[in-house]
């Protein structure tokens, strides 16, 4: 991390870069005094556009919000600030977090700075590509299926998902509360740890939020899963490369298998999007976020305010989320898929028995082109398989670069028991020999 | 696939109703495929045997977060009601407007 000593001329470098990358919605126009203490004094950070920051847009990506600014700050944001730390700006995502590209976002096109035809992932693709371009060492994200890991994996940069309740979710949009928590997106190992050394916490204002038991206990055995994996030729080499490196490294690595993986995607969807439709039931164009122009009756307000301010994920969500809670399905969806989700965080307790670390795939492709057309909307949701069991069981899971094929990155995950953010840092950090964290080649002067 | 799993044009429109969404002709049936789409997916999730789980209904809750129960009007966050009322699309004083309700 680099202190700024000339905020006006790196903010300007940060506006040009952004032309290109479309990292940032908004980008704080006034250059900030400097300051004289802190632990990450006068170091620039960017924020995903549906975490608080005091008087600064918080839209979600979405029409719904366009315009709208924070009274306050998220408690994250808050730590940082008062460390020191100066948000220089909102980075775009997929409109209120659902999706895996940015494509979703209503406001504007992210592309990922290693080549700018490929999207940069999603739904934190605006975070993960500022700190690819090397607009900021870090930004925070979101991460409710994956969405701060794979945009980490297609930017070739870490990307951190804390164990659930680690770091409070206060003045963060809610999208499906007991899935998402609050994520950093950083340029080393070294800038993700101290970020979450700042931002985590108990916190008065989010009743989820829990004390913090550190596992000490550095990792020995790691565990990869066998078979066909259903990866692409460069995820693949990518997965081997990895395991390799560990081996090189002494540790000793161990095959298992997690065959509730694929039913943790259907789990994953069917709980997330309930969980959806009732945290995006408060648009309603009444208090806040847009209002139908042409409504003639309560009714109709609602109604219109949120078929024109909602896009299309966002309305297929909602539909289903509320079609699953309907009475007379709910057995058959909502309550079986929080029964597997046991399942899965069961077969990941087994599995820690006998591992220190899992590491799988961050996501079974490298970044694909912009559009549906390389990837539908439907495709997008299966491939979350290796990442959503990490939200669905609470657990800590770090996505760390680790090599690039056909000049784009592939990013591995390493995921821990509870409260195990450490060993994945520490695991992370004993690559960094062997496979050197790779530059992208579109990056920011130094300032 | 079974037909249960098959969202019928007239379930939508219930669906849509209790999600106070108004879809539009072309909307609806975009959403409708997909919809279909994914619910088909969730079918697979009856292939597990779920008898002996209890459900999860959060990752990680060690215990139930109390408070007393005080009225409170000033929160603990940097704000008040008034950035809060300002921030509605149409206000009059301290009031929200809406359409007339009768």
């Amino acid at each position: 991390m680099t202190e700024i000593k000339d905020w006006k001329v790196y903010l300007s470098k940060v506006k040009e870069i952004n032309k290109e990358v479309g990292a940032f919605l908004f980008i704080e126009e006034t250059p900030p005094e400097s300051l004289k203490t802190g632990a990450l004094k006068n170091i620039a950070f960017g924020v995903k556009d549906n975490i608080a920051v005091e008087d600064m847009q918080l839209t979600c990506g979405s029409k719904m919000l366009e315009g709208f600014t924070s009274p306050y700050s998220a408690t994250a944001v808050q730590k940082l600030l008062e460390a020191g730390a100066v948000c220089i700006g909102k980075t775009n995502m997929d409109e209120f977090g659902m999706g895996s590209s940015t494509d979703n976002s209503a406001l504007g096109v992210t592309n990922n700075p290693w080549n700018t035809e490929y999207v940069s992932g999603g739904s934190s693709g605006g975070s993960a590509a500022a700190v690819a371009a090397g607009m900021v060492p870090f930004a925070l994200g979101t991460d409710t299926g994956g969405s701060v890991r794979q945009p980490a994996s297609f930017c070739g940069v870490y990307g951190l998902k804390p164990t659930y309740g680690v770091v409070s979710r206060f003045g963060l949009v809610a999208y499906a509360s007991s899935l998402e928590v609050c994520g950093i997106l950083g340029n080393s190992i070294d800038t993700t740890r101290s970020v979450f050394e700042i931002i985590k916490g108990k916190d008065k204002m989010d009743q989820t939020s829990i004390d913090y038991f550190p596992v000490n206990s550095e990792a020995k055995t790691i565990a990869i899963l066998g078979g066909d994996l259903g990866l692409s030729k460069e995820v693949e080499t990518a997965y081997k490369k990895a395991a390799d490196a560990f081996r090189k490294k002494g540790y000793s690595i161990i095959e298992v298998s997690l065959p509730m993986l694929d039913y943790g995607i259907a789990a994953y969807y069917t709980i997330a999007m309930a969980e959806a439709s009732a945290n995006l039931a408060r648009y309603n164009g009444v208090r806040y976020g847009h209002r139908s122009k042409d409504a003639s009756n309560f009714e109709d307000l609602v109604q219109k305010s949120r078929d024109e301010g909602f896009g299309p994920e966002v309305k297929l969500r909602i539909l289903l989320g509320t079609y699953v809670l309907r009475s007379g399905f709910q057995d058959r969806y909502y309550t079986r898929a929080q029964k597997i989700r046991t399942a899965v965080g069961n077969e990941f307790a087994q599995a820690f028995n006998i591992a220190d670390i899992i590491m799988l795939p961050t996501f079974p492709i490298q970044a694909f082109k912009h559009g549906n057309s390389s990837l539908s909307q439907f495709q997008q949701k299966v491939a979350d398989k290796f990442t959503v069991a990490a939200n669905l069981a609470g657990l800590p899971a770090l996505s760390v670069p680790i090599s690039v094929e056909n000049g784009l990155p592939v990013g591995m995950q390493l995921m821990g028991p509870h409260f195990s953010e450490e060993r994945l840092f520490k695991a992370g950090e004993s690559l960094s020999d062997i496979l050197p964290l790779a530059i992208c080649p579109k990056k920011m002067e130094e300032y | 696939m079974t037909n249960l799993s098959i969202m019928k044009k007239e379930e939508l429109k219930i669906t849509a109703k209790q999600a106070q969404l108004e879809l539009l002709q072309d909307e609806e049936e975009k959403l409708a495929k997909a919809v279909t789409e994914m619910l088909d997916y969730f079918t697979m999730m009856s292939e597990v045997d779920v008898e002996s789980l209890t459900p999860t209904t959060h990752a990680l809750v060690r215990e139930n977060a109390l408070r007393l129960d005080e009225f409170n009007v000033k929160n603990n966050f940097n704000n008040n009601q008034e950035a809060l009322i300002n921030r509605a699309p149409e206000k009059n004083n301290n009031f929200i407007v809406i359409p007339n309700v009768l």
